[in-house]
């Protein structure tokens, strides 16, 4: 499935951003445009996405990660993400504080289930689901 | 000060004051017909409910248009617009119009409906899932925050 990348108003001129759409949980009234990253070894997400839709932190393991000049608070937890039609069982890093704008799509819960093709030349990328992904999905 | 008679009711209005009684307010959808409040879109009927505490019901939408217009709003049709930016790019490339949709919402987080619809934006994220989740509306573009600046846009932290 090809996803155009997002066009933002720059200072300098128009930016362009790779990006998803999310479907977080049953939020599917508000899909969540994330940003690939691929040097980013996990999914990190705002924890106010969690709090939201009712997600149990308590307890998850916690750690301190720097994101983007910003020390923050990690707790890892499991969530259903649906991505390209496809529902899957994603590790996140719920973060707290999450100044950004955007979620991030990492290895660890995104760059495993999908191959990517990035465009950048014509502003574009391609996901295509791993077999185990669309395994996984078909059971859920 | 302007004074307009409405459902048989006088009200004195004028521009800030209907910009002050919308400053905490969200802009509902929009349909057809909007007015621009402090870069924003509203329902023409809206407004004036909110100006007047009148009930939506007891006047139409070409009456509060006609009232808003003559306050120096700038009043607009919302289809007719689309219309428009669509015959312009029938190539289906954005080429910039997506940046320049955004461009008002900058620092604010955005639901879009489309690559340009905005359909709501406010301060934080959970103003725009209680908005989506009032008015059964969904965000099928997604959303997210607009950043505030080129370093936001690259991952940087807001200072």
């Amino acid at each position: 499935m090809r996803f155009e990348f997002l066009e933002l108003p720059g200072e300098a001129g128009t930016l362009f951003r790779p990006v998803v759409p999310v479907q977080f949980e049953d939020l599917e009234e508000a899909p969540q445009l994330c940003l690939v990253d691929t040097g980013s070894t996990a999914n990190r997400f705002g924890a106010w996405l969690a709090e939201a839709t009712g997600v149990d932190l308590a307890g998850a393991p916690e750690t301190a990660v720097n994101i983007g000049g910003v020390t923050t608070t990690a707790r890892h937890a499991r969530a259903d993400l649906t991505i390209a039609g496809l529902r899957y069982d994603a590790p996140i890093s719920f973060c707290d504080p999450w100044p950004f704008g955007f979620n991030l799509l990492g290895q660890e819960g995104f760059l495993r289930f999908f191959r990517v093709t990035l465009c950048a030349a014509e502003g574009w990328l391609d996901l295509e689901a791993e077999q185990a992904t669309r395994d996984s999905s078909r059971g859920r | 000060m302007p004074s307009f008679t409405i459902s048989g009711h006088r009200f004195e209005l004028d521009q800030s004051g209907v910009e002050r009684c919308l400053q905490d307010r969200l802009p509902d959808p929009v349909h057809e017909h909007y007015v621009v409040v402090r870069g924003r879109r509203f329902p023409p009927k809206q407004v004036i409910a909110c100006a007047t505490g009148l009930d939506r019901a007891d006047f139409t939408t070409h009456q509060a248009r006609r009232i808003l217009k003559r306050l120096g709003f700038v009043a607009a049709r919302a289809a007719r617009e689309r219309q428009a930016s669509e015959a312009e790019t029938g190539d289906g490339s954005r080429s910039g119009r997506q940046a320049a949709a955004l461009r008002p919402y900058i620092g604010k987080w955005v639901a879009l409906a489309g690559p340009t619809e905005v359909l709501v934006a406010a301060e934080t994220p959970q103003e725009v899932l209680g908005w989506l989740a009032q008015h059964e509306r969904r965000a099928a573009y997604g959303m997210f925050r607009v950043p505030a600046s080129l370093a936001e846009a690259e991952g940087a932290a807001p200072a």
